[in-house]
């Protein structure tokens, strides 16, 4: 008996993977699937999205979301923390990325008609998902505390705030004030690196759990 | 190629007719595929991130307004179709409108298209009226994308 055998037997015994394994990992990926490319687009987002928690920590470690030390912190990022340009770059690229994949991945899931009994509520997760996705871009783009950053959420902020009726209420909890300031930087940092992923990861397990559930459309 | 047959038994059928799903196991030959298609989509990131690096530019200045300005570009078809509508309906100012559709409605449309679909095929020759409006949908997202920039 090897170590490995030793060890998936130690974990057996407890975890009962034996019966658990088996139906993940022997369960077929439809042909259709396998072998049409446009299949990769919701994966791809996944994909980014790993990437972004990753890189993401990384720039957490540098980064100070004060209006004095953001621009600072940022430029310290770019010029000075060894590989700090290549890993904000990289979180750049994949949250654009992301936010393409996940529009196009839902409209191969429209065109297909993939949406339609029993997926009714995967795809309202899926938009629910593409509505975080574009608010977690949004939440990022202030942090470096640019121009761009700047002036592009005066602008998002202010459309925010013209929705009858709540948009009023969107835009004080967004702004935190009248105009965007401290207060509103730590907001959106808040959202960006807590209360957005942790709300992507939920949804993320009740999406995939859904596509297992119901399985892939067309697959019969 | 490392094909499976696989039967599967439809329960609510009293003869228990076997169906037929030919595809990759998920381990390890499904998820080896997935693997390269990653390494590909992380090299992709990559190649960008090195070639055209994340800007920064100069400090926020609130005193400052530079010129033209542009939300993210996901967000550039509601600041396009804010700046095309320009009609008061009524009592309605043309700006709540302009605000109200590309966001509101326009979500809430997305939210509901299960619902409002109720046409039971998946058949793309079958649901001509789904197909011709979400060609319009995206003809129209990139119309108004292409109007935010034009008329800054």
């Amino acid at each position: 008996m090897t170590l490995s055998d030793k060890l998936y037997k130690w974990f057996d015994e407890r975890l009962k993977l034996s019966e658990l394994l088996p139906p993940i990992v022997k369960h077929p990926a439809p042909e259709n699937v396998t072998s049409n490319p446009l299949y990769c687009l919701g994966g791809t987002a996944f994909l980014c999205f790993l990437i972004l928690v990753l890189t993401g920590i990384f720039l957490a470690m540098y980064y100070k979301p004060t209006p004095v030390e953001a621009y600072k912190s940022v430029e310290r990022i770019m010029t000075e923390v060894p590989m700090g340009s290549l890993i904000r770059s990289i979180h750049h690229w994949a949250a654009n990325i992301m936010i393409a994949a996940v529009m196009l991945h839902m409209l191969r899931i429209y065109f297909m008609g993939a949406y339609k009994k029993p997926r009714e509520l995967n795809w309202v997760v899926g938009i629910s998902l593409l509505l975080i996705t574009t608010t977690f871009g949004f939440s990022g783009y202030l942090l470096p505390w640019d121009q761009l950053a700047f002036w592009a959420t005066k602008i998002g902020t202010g459309i925010a705030g013209s929705i009858p009726v709540m948009g009023i209420y969107i835009s004080l909890i967004l702004v935190g004030g009248n105009d965007i300031g401290p207060e509103t930087l730590t907001r959106f940092y808040a959202l960006h690196v807590l209360i957005l992923p942790a709300t992507v990861a939920i949804l993320l397990v009740l999406h995939f759990l859904m596509v297992r559930l119901q399985g892939i459309s067309g697959r019969l | 190629m490392a094909l499976k047959d696989v039967e599967r038994h439809k329960i609510d059928e009293p003869e228990h007719e076997p169906v037929r799903v030919r595809g990759l196991p998920f381990f390890p030959h499904f998820l080896l595929r997935e693997v390269v298609v990653m390494c590909l989509i992380a090299g992709s990131i990559l190649l960008l991130a090195s070639l055209f690096p994340a800007s920064l530019l100069k400090p926020a200045d609130p005193f400052d307004t530079p010129s033209p300005i542009y939300p993210e570009w996901y967000f550039l078809y509601v600041f396009g179709f804010l700046k095309f509508w320009i009609w008061n309906i009524g009592p309605i100012e043309a700006k709540t409108i302009g605000v109200t559709l590309p966001m509101v409605v326009w979500y809430g449309l997305l939210f509901l298209v299960p619902f409002i679909d109720r046409n039971p095929s998946s058949d793309i020759k079958k649901r001509k009226v789904a197909v011709a409006l979400g060609i319009i949908a995206v003809i129209g997202v990139l119309y108004f994308t292409y109007f935010s920039i034009v008329h800054h």
